[in-house]
């Protein structure tokens, strides 16, 4: 099976002499097509910048990063956007929704990107939108919804691409317990029935209980990497 | 309208405020431009009026040595040839010949030094505005007595004469080389509003003229053309058409060269004034846009992330400019035109400001182009996109991870 993604040694440090920070040190790691990943630990062992890296947001100080078997290093710009845009999910923490943009529109805009036919465009939304439970609300702004209905919206444009990955940075960390519930249940559905692939950062107890693999990082190292079975 | 559109209009209205000082730098400087353009037009054409259509007409021709030597004795000797040639020529709508002595004028009170002039006062009335400029009294009448004299309100006032004073004129007679001197009655008083020719000079009857100095032919002969641009061409074919072996005819641009100089200096301090506007307006786009990039730095991090091209961050900041110029210049055009018409209406006196020799008799109405609602707007788009660019590649080079960095 291939690999989604794939790191070998990879660094990331900032500053330099003395100030030298090693937020990320040397990190191997592979994950598997389907797997519900969590990785934890405390802030600052490196678990965003592990995040940005896989996501080609960053770039390494050393080592490399293979997503789909291609070195990020090999990509160029255009190939990294247009490799992002097709295959990897982004869900954020402040769930960075694009504020002048409906529900909808947010949703609609990545597959915008991708060329997908108007027509198709316009069913996949309605369609995902319905999946996070937000039927009727396709023409609200960001500002008009709850958080964690706009944490359904990231949810909902960060799938409704079809990527390969998702990668969630703390997703439930501006939720309170119950919304946060609904929402990795949903995610966790989606793992199960289609198959997609997670990749959570996150402190929070409950994705930790749903993950089937638990990476444990400390100062930019992983510590512990621990595969269930479920 | 498409999301791109959409989503670049949207975040137009998304700090309005920002928005709205940005637009009116860029309307404001359309209109400034426009208005400025159309002033200079305005002036532009007062002047050019005031120097040629007042007296002087658009063009002249002379015997080729008058004009250097000022010498009486240089005459058009066959004027009726060219009064012909030149009532043939379709460029030309009206001409009239004059004789001109240098002469001295003297009445009870004071005397003076003036120019005399003998005109054709029905042929004159066509090319200058001397019958319009009358004040006081009757314009000059060929069928009238020959010793009629016109002369300025200013002039008369110095004499101290009035309607029917009379006043001796002498002049040179060419043909005994002495002082001719006949008395005249003031019949007419004139008011151009130019020191020039209110205090200078006088108009006499052609023949009176022609026979005080013993001559036959003119020394001028002064034409109005259908299109006053066209006179301002030095290199109009009509000039060589009419010119001869001793006869010249030359526009007013070659007549007057300092006051081409003055109107050509004129037209690049336009270039000047709308060069720092260019730059004031583009630095003004490129701090508006900037503030409004740093104000969603993330978002722009979050569009990257989401695998949205450079280039189409560089495309949008781009297409909200041009919606934004669009709009803003839109404004800026009907601020600009209205202004211009009121300006029109009112129009600016410079009072008898005197410009390289020419007294501005009228007031200044500026002047609306085509030019100014094309080629300005053109030019001021240009300018915002170039001012966008570089605001819009910053924006392209984002780095996601930092612009994240608060989020993620």
């Amino acid at each position: 099976m291939t690999a989604v993604i794939k790191t070998h040694q990879l660094s990331r440090h900032y500053g330099r002499g003395d100030t030298l920070v090693k937020a990320l040190d040397a990190v191997d790691m592979t994950i598997e097509p389907g797997e519900f990943t969590a990785i934890v630990g405390p802030s600052g062992s490196g678990k965003s910048t592990l995040l940005q890296l896989m996501g080609g947001l960053d770039v390494p100080t050393l080592g490399e990063v293979w997503l789909a078997n291609k070195a990020i290093s090999a990509m160029s710009g255009r190939e990294l956007s247009d490799f992002r845009r097709d295959h990897i999910g982004f869900i954020f923490q402040a769930y960075n929704l694009i504020p002048v943009l409906t529900a909808a529109e947010n949703c609609e805009y990545i597959m915008l990107l991708q060329g997908v036919p108007e027509a198709e465009r316009k069913h996949r939304v309605q369609d995902m939108l319905a999946k996070v439970g937000l039927s009727g609300k396709e023409n609200r702004r960001p500002g008009e919804l709850s958080g964690g209905q706009q944490q359904r919206v990231a949810v909902a444009r960060a799938m409704v691409s079809q990527p390969d990955l998702i990668l969630a940075d703390e997703p439930t960390a501006n939720l309170d317990s119950h919304t946060g519930k609904d929402l990795l249940d949903m995610m966790h559905d989606l793992n199960r029935n289609d198959g997609m692939t997670f990749v959570f950062s996150t402190h929070d107890p409950m994705i930790m209980e749903r993950a089937n693999r638990l990476i444990s990082l400390r100062d930019g190292r992983v510590e512990e990497d621990d595969r269930r079975v479920r | 309208m498409g999301l791109n559109w959409r989503l670049a209009l949207r975040n137009l209205t998304r700090n309005t405020r920002r928005t709205l000082l940005t637009g009116m730098v860029i309307s404001l400087s359309t209109a400034a431009l426009v208005v400025t353009d159309a002033f200079i037009l305005g002036f532009m054409d007062t002047t050019v009026r005031s120097a040629t259509r007042m007296y002087s007409g658009d063009a002249q021709m002379h015997h080729r040595d008058f004009l250097d030597e000022r010498d009486e004795a240089f005459i058009i000797a066959n004027p009726d040839h060219h009064l012909d040639q030149l009532a043939a020529a379709a460029q030309v709508a009206n001409a009239t010949p004059r004789v001109l002595a240098f002469g001295m004028i003297s009445s009870a009170a004071d005397n003076r030094a003036v120019q005399v002039t003998g005109i054709d006062p029905e042929r004159e009335a066509a090319v200058s505005k001397i019958r319009e400029a009358m004040t006081a009294g009757d314009y000059l009448t060929e069928a009238g007595d020959d010793t009629q004299i016109l002369l300025g309100e200013r002039l008369a006032d110095l004499l101290e004469v009035g309607l029917g004073d009379r006043l001796v004129v002498s002049v040179n007679n060419q043909d005994d080389g002495g002082v001719d001197q006949q008395l005249f009655r003031v019949s007419g008083l004139f008011h151009f509003n130019a020191r020039m020719l209110d205090e200078n000079m006088v108009f006499v009857l052609l023949p009176k003229l022609q026979s005080m100095m013993a001559i036959e032919g003119v020394h001028e002969i002064a034409w109005i053309m259908h299109s006053a641009s066209l006179a301002s061409e030095r290199d109009l074919p009509l000039w060589q058409a009419l010119s001869t072996e001793d006869v010249t005819a030359q526009g007013w641009t070659t007549l007057i060269p300092q006051l081409a100089s003055m109107l050509e200096l004129t037209g690049a301090s336009m270039a000047v004034i709308g060069g720092i506007l260019f730059i004031l307006a583009g630095l003004s786009v490129t701090n508006g846009i900037f503030m409004s990039i740093y104000e969603r730095t993330w978002e722009i991090g979050v569009l990257l992330a989401i695998g949205t091209r450079r280039r189409s961050i560089f495309r949008l900041i781009l297409t909200e400019t041009f919606l934004l110029a669009i709009g803003a210049i839109a404004l800026g055009l009907l601020l600009g035109f209205g202004l211009t018409i009121w300006l029109a209406a009112v129009g600016i006196d410079y009072g008898n400001m005197e410009i390289s020799g020419v007294s501005l008799a009228e007031v200044i109405r500026p002047v609306v182009d085509s030019r100014q609602y094309q080629l300005y707007p053109f030019w001021v788009l240009l300018l915002t996109l170039v001012a966008a660019t570089y605001p819009a590649l910053h924006a392209a080079r984002i780095v996601p991870a930092r612009a994240l960095q608060k989020s993620l």
